[in-house]
């Protein structure tokens, strides 16, 4: 449902994005990960058709971008970064103004806005003017008037941002259940959303597309990049020492803690092995006292890192 | 048909942001307020029964205050990030065009309508021409649908919208004032293109009683040229 091939975006002379190919099918949703500026919203707005491409190719549905826009925007559910409200309207009002917008035809319109309201949990606002809804309220009334007139597409620019965590599981199932006959692309630079509920993921850096694949990988190269962070007292060269033997821990980074004598931070990092924390925790007191001991969770950055490094791995071997 | 569908779409979204903000009532209450005034002035110091000096003042007081009605018509969308709702929905750009300035349009027909209530004391205590002041006030629908385009224009080259407001008022000032100039040229041909140009010599035509063609087309070519522009310019914005 979604092609993108070769697409460069430039302003002025800097390159947003570099000459990036992914796509989208029908009943997926695909995962767009990537820290903030990587070029997430560019893209997402390039394939909704705000802004062009300035080389490749863009399709939705079938249709170019380049000059089918009008006809492919029958197809897409848009919900941008920041949800466009219309403050003055009320809920009922805005949600009517976007139906008839996309053509929804006066017949349907009734079912169809009942459809999205109840599927967005909105029942309770809908005659509340938008300035005076909530951060979270706000978000899926812009939820909602992308999922009017079930479009083909679905194009959530961070879906969860700056919901509470009831909410959240609650915009998850909604994107979970309209992901089933839908082609839906979210972006997030939430890693654990993208193994939640997408079944591809697309890594965007610095706007390249770093890699395509399945979230479990993305999944076991977070476990393995991640670090265990303990406070400990004794040697430090024993408790250095006693750590770099320990099973599955890979690098051990000391320093003291400069408010207590005598007490040292340190950082492991870890690969995928179950029980880790408690074989570190042994090995601590062989030598020493611990204190505190905390799993870190990776940065997207470091996850990128492994998970491109195991894809080339792989990839190398599979021409071997 | 469907081209008429998107419209109205844009359009009653347009009129029902109107009413709900507090700027249509201020611009519609300073208008009212302003032709009140200029209307019992003119009347009582001259004792004439006559529009055309009232409607001399209400031209001049349209163009200074049809900027504050058209500076949010896209600085707004802009501004609330709902532009990028209205270029990916599947409306043509015309259409989101046309539908604002419809709206505006409205509402400058809703101004004029209650500018009328001037005519009752005027018809009771006078003899008024019927035919002049028709003329006069059609002329200034048309002074103010061309006031609205060249607004809302500007006010897609901005995101804010006062800097829109700003750069419309002296624009229309310019149109207003350009025919004064012709005094001060030799040229014949120069003093004719300056006529030409003029909001305020057209707009007199009216005034006077005229329905003269040229003054017609004038003023809606500038607003076809306008709306035009706006358009191409939101295109090519992509």
């Amino acid at each position: 449902m979604i092609d993108i091939e070769h697409v460069t975006k430039r302003y002025g002379s800097k390159t947003i994005l570099h000459d990036i190919s992914f796509n989208v099918n029908k009943g997926e949703i695909v995962g767009f990960l990537g820290p903030n500026g990587a070029g997430k919203t560019t893209t997402m707005r390039m394939i909704a058709g705000f802004t062009a491409a300035t080389s490749g190719m863009v399709r939705v549905a079938g249709f170019d971008m380049a000059n089918e826009n009008q006809l492919a925007a029958e197809h897409i559910g848009y919900l941008p970064e920041q949800p466009p409200l219309y403050d003055v309207l009320d809920v009922t009002d805005y949600l009517t103004f976007v139906a008839r917008a996309k053509r929804i035809p006066a017949a349907q319109r009734p079912s169809q806005l009942d459809r999205v309201i109840h599927a967005c949990r909105l029942e309770s606002v809908t005659r509340k003017e938008i300035y005076k809804l909530s951060k979270g309220f706000r978000q899926r009334v812009g939820l909602a008037q992308a999922l009017l007139g079930n479009p083909d597409v679905l194009l959530l620019d961070e879906p969860t941002a700056g919901l509470d965590p009831g909410q959240i599981q609650e915009t998850r199932e909604v994107i979970r259940e309209v992901g089933k006959d839908h082609a839906v692309l979210l972006s997030t630079h939430i890693l654990p959303e993208v193994t939640l509920i997408c079944q591809r993921v697309a890594i965007i850096n610095h706007g390249r597309i770093l890699a395509t694949g399945s979230p479990q990988g993305l999944q076991r190269a977070a476990e393995e990049t991640s670090s265990v962070l303990l406070e400990a007292s004794g040697d430090p060269e024993q408790l250095k020492r006693a750590l770099s033997d320990t099973d599955g821990v890979t690098a051990v980074n000391l320093r003291p803690v400069a408010s207590r004598a005598g007490l040292y931070s340190i950082d492991c990092q870890v690969d995928a092995q179950e029980q880790v924390e408690s074989r570190i925790a042994r090995a601590v007191i062989t030598c020493g006292e611990l204190f505190r001991l905390e799993r870190q969770q990776p940065t997207l950055e470091n996850v990128f890192l492994r998970y491109i490094g195991h894809t080339n791995e792989h990839s190398s071997g599979a021409s071997a | 048909m469907n081209a008429w569908i998107g419209l109205k779409a844009v359009y009653d979204k347009e009129m029902l942001t109107y009413f709900r903000s507090p700027i249509a009532y201020f611009v519609i209450a300073v208008f009212l307020l302003g032709t009140g005034y200029f209307f019992t002035y003119n009347i009582f110091l001259t004792g004439v029964g006559t529009m055309d000096q009232t409607l001399q003042n209400m031209g001049i007081l349209l163009i200074t205050l049809s900027p504050v009605l058209t500076m949010r018509l896209f600085s707004a969308e802009y501004n609330g990030r709902t532009m990028e709702l209205l270029m990916t929905l599947p409306l043509r750009t015309w259409q989101v065009v046309l539908g604002k300035y419809l709206g505006a349009v409205s509402m400058l027909l809703l101004m004029t309508a209650a500018s009328c209530i001037n005519l009752i004391p005027l018809y009771l205590y006078g003899n008024p021409q019927t035919l002049n002041i028709l003329a006069g006030y059609i002329g200034f629908i048309l002074l103010g649908m061309a006031c609205i385009s060249i607004g809302q224009f500007f006010s897609a080259l901005t995101e804010n919208q006062i800097v829109a407001a700003l750069i419309t008022i002296p624009t229309l000032l310019g149109f207003w004032f350009v025919g004064h100039l012709q005094s001060l040229q030799s040229s014949l041909l120069l003093r004719d293109l300056l006529a030409h140009l003029s909001f305020a010599l057209h707009y007199a035509d009216f005034i006077h009683g005229l329905l003269r063609s040229e003054a017609i087309v004038y003023f809606l070519v500038v607003a076809a040229i306008a709306l035009t522009l706006n358009n191409s310019y939101l295109q090519w914005r992509r």
